[in-house]
């Protein structure tokens, strides 16, 4: 490239006259940056419409953006826990409205399924049939959590033993999962951990994990 | 889907549906259709919320499922759909004025919640209804249905497809998803109900009430599970319907302010006639005799046939096209060329966005390529008049633009640039796709600033008449 600069600097591979430019003319400069952001434009925009119409639907619009951060389909993100539970949190909650949806029109797997085996309540969860009977997924979770923290050190036993005799044959598992409905409960385990490596009843309950160690005894306990 | 589309898209689900629902479905916009666990791991979020999201996206039409071999049921995002939600204003407003308060509120609480059983619509709308009455009127359920019935005729709203009832002859298991069918002359089939009730006010007490009360009464709407007439029986908003309507309305307004009023009055009486027989996506409508056109005037003409006859004639000769006489039993059978109307709709958008965006002499030029196809530099400076140096500068603001392409025609095998004919040509569909890529852009922005929401009814304008343009073409909905 900078050894051209000396011959055929003029010439062109195509006939400059074709593109308008006559010969010998002054090229504009070459452009070396992009072009700025926001240019000068010669003509402004022209106003938008505006009218009856578009009023109420600008009115409609603002409308619609606050009904539907009331409706239950908002899910909001769940908080972080904190450390000080607040007093006032308990009575600035938003109550909305629980929203079921029809689990006749939707895959089986949409259902939410309880994790423990223990407990009248996982065999409601079971029968499609009664989609109206289902509890939400909120107080479905409350309760798992309770439930694990009672049965917490029997579980984790037999966790591990499932885990590690079943892992080669979970992904063969999922697939069956229709097959065999009453096993579901079995494989929603697998399901979960196979999310990661982790014993589940190691990280879930962070809370109880230092807890629960007895090795330290000479400190009283209050 | 452009970036543009899906940075619009996950505005608008965080918007309604809050940053769970975003995510997951932003994740299989981008990625296509994907199974339940792969969406949990590559997003990671809980299988749960992976759950419940879905759940909401497929409950508002945004995602649909399809079982595929070996049991594994796949989620699939529409983009399409989701870029719809910018317009739900505007299908609302138009309900407002087919159907009034009423098919308004009935369309708003379909829009709101995707699907819903007529009961449930009824009900709900006719509470509503009744709180913005005068103390002691109630509305009647029996108006409220009939008012759904008449969209439900004019098939604003659609039934969903459903579950068919089989009985379960085989014993295997049950499938990993319901295969959901409907069948054309069951979509708009309304089913006979008695609704019989007024509209609940709801009383002050209760909206104060944020503390033990307010969480009692959930538990409360689940207590009344009053058998449901019908049970399973869901409608949606039919949104090309909606869209056949703004079709038409923008055929309508261009023959009022091309010609007259009255013509305009025969265009809409013709469309009106060929609203259900005619597919959406038809190039032209079912041919319509001038007698018949004739009867289906609205009452407040006194054209006489002789006057319509000519109007129809006036209107075939017309060098737009709106209008296509196809034989001549019945006294002229006419019909209305829906794609060539849209892509003269079409054209003309361009035509006014260019003249806006460079000057009245750019759009001269712009409108002349457009009349000869194709032209060359020198050509378009004698067509135009307009010295060669302005005519150059003009024609690369175009082009740089992307209204005006270039076409390389070469004279030799070895596309030599001196001995190539370089010719400038407007590709009108893609020319139309840009710009409603720029309007996407522009939505974005004021989306997502939230303030002036001004420019989002500038981009129905635009999004009006290019995107009918593209459906016409691409024979896609």
């Amino acid at each position: 490239m900078a050894g051209n600069k000396g011959r055929g600097r003029a010439a062109y591979t195509f006939n400059i006259e074709a593109v308008g430019f006559g010969r010998g003319e002054k090229l504009p400069d070459v452009v070396l940056k992009p072009p700025p952001l926001f240019p000068d434009t010669d003509y402004k925009p022209v106003p938008l419409k505006a009218g009856e119409g578009e009023d109420y639907m600008l009115a409609l619009k603002q409308e619609l953006r606050e009904t539907m951060k009331r409706m239950p389909y908002y899910m909001e993100t769940p908080e972080e826990k904190q450390d000080i539970e607040r007093y006032s949190k308990r009575y600035m909650k938003v109550y909305k409205e629980e929203w079921i949806p029809d689990w006749r029109r939707l895959p089986r797997e949409m259902m939410p399924r309880k994790k423990c085996k223990k407990g009248p309540k996982s065999e409601k969860a079971k029968d499609t049939g009664k989609g109206a009977s289902l509890a939400n997924t909120a107080d479905v979770l409350k309760k798992i959590e309770e439930l694990e923290k009672r049965g917490d050190g029997e579980k984790s036993d037999e966790e591990n033993e499932e885990k590690e005799g079943s892992k080669e044959k979970s992904k063969e598992g999922d697939e069956e999962e229709d097959d065999d409905a009453a096993e579901q409960e079995e494989y929603d385990e697998e399901e979960q951990e196979e999310e990661n490596d982790y014993i589940n009843s190691y990280f879930e309950d962070g809370d109880d994990f230092g807890a629960d160690s007895d090795d330290n005894m000479d400190e009283a306990t209050y | 889907m452009t970036q543009a589309e899906i940075k619009l898209c996950s505005l608008l689900l965080q918007e309604h549906f809050g940053e769970i629902v975003e995510k997951i479905g932003v994740h299989l916009i981008r990625t296509g259709s994907q199974p339940l666990r792969v969406i949990a791991h590559d997003t990671g979020t809980s299988l749960d919320q992976v759950k419940k999201a879905l759940c909401v996206l497929i409950q508002h039409n945004l995602v649909i499922y399809q079982v595929h071999k070996r049991g594994v049921v796949e989620y699939e995002a529409q983009c399409s759909r989701v870029l719809r939600m910018l317009r739900y204003p505007r299908y609302i407003y138009t309900a407002k004025t087919l159907y009034s308060d009423t098919g308004e509120l009935i369309v708003e609480e379909l829009l709101l919640n995707g699907k819903m059983t007529m009961s449930a619509v009824v009900k709900k709308v006719a509470d509503r209804l009744t709180e913005t009455m005068e103390d002691g009127k109630t509305m009647d359920y029996a108006e409220v249905s009939n008012t759904f019935v008449r969209l439900a005729d004019t098939h604003f709203v659609q039934r969903c497809p459903w579950v068919p009832a089989t009985e379960n002859s085989d014993p295997g298991p049950p499938p990993p998803a319901p295969i959901l069918v409907i069948s054309e002359k069951d979509m708009y089939l309304v089913p006979k109900l008695s609704l019989i009730g007024k509209g609940k006010r709801r009383r002050s007490s209760d909206e104060d009430a944020a503390g033990e009360p307010k969480a009692k009464r959930p538990k409360h709407s689940t207590d009344n599970k009053e058998p449901i007439p019908d049970d399973g029986i869901y409608w949606q908003a039919n949104l090309d319907r909606f869209h056949q309507h703004f079709r038409d309305q923008a055929i309508v307004s261009a023959v009022a302010n091309r010609m007259d009023q009255t013509s305009s009055e025969i265009v809409r009486t013709m469309l009106r006639m060929s609203e259900i027989t005619t597919p959406s996506t038809a190039p032209f409508t079912q041919p319509l005799s001038s007698n018949e056109i004739f009867r289906s005037l609205p009452v407040g003409y006194n054209i006489s046939k002789q006057v319509l006859d000519q109007y129809l004639t006036l209107l075939a000769d017309d060098p737009l096209e709106f209008v296509g006489k196809s034989g001549d039993s019945g006294g002229g059978m006419y019909v209305i060329n829906l794609h060539k109307a849209l892509g003269s709709l079409a054209t003309a958008t361009l035509e006014s966005v260019v003249q806006e965006r460079f000057g009245s002499r750019c759009a001269r030029i712009f409108r002349l390529v457009l009349q000869k196809k194709h032209l060359e530099q020198k050509q378009v400076e004698d067509f135009a008049m307009i010295p060669a140096k302005e005519a150059k500068d003009m024609l690369y603001k175009m082009l740089s633009g992307n209204f005006i392409s270039l076409q390389e025609i070469p004279k030799t095998p070895d596309h030599a640039p001196s001995r190539t004919f370089y010719l400038y040509t407007v590709n009108i569909l893609s020319a139309a796709r840009m710009l409603l890529h720029r309007c996407y852009k522009a939505s974005t922005r004021k989306v997502s600033e939230g303030g002036s929401h001004h420019c989002i009814y500038a981009g129905y304008r635009c999004r009006g008449g290019t995107a009918p343009r593209n459906r016409g073409d691409d024979h896609s909905p």
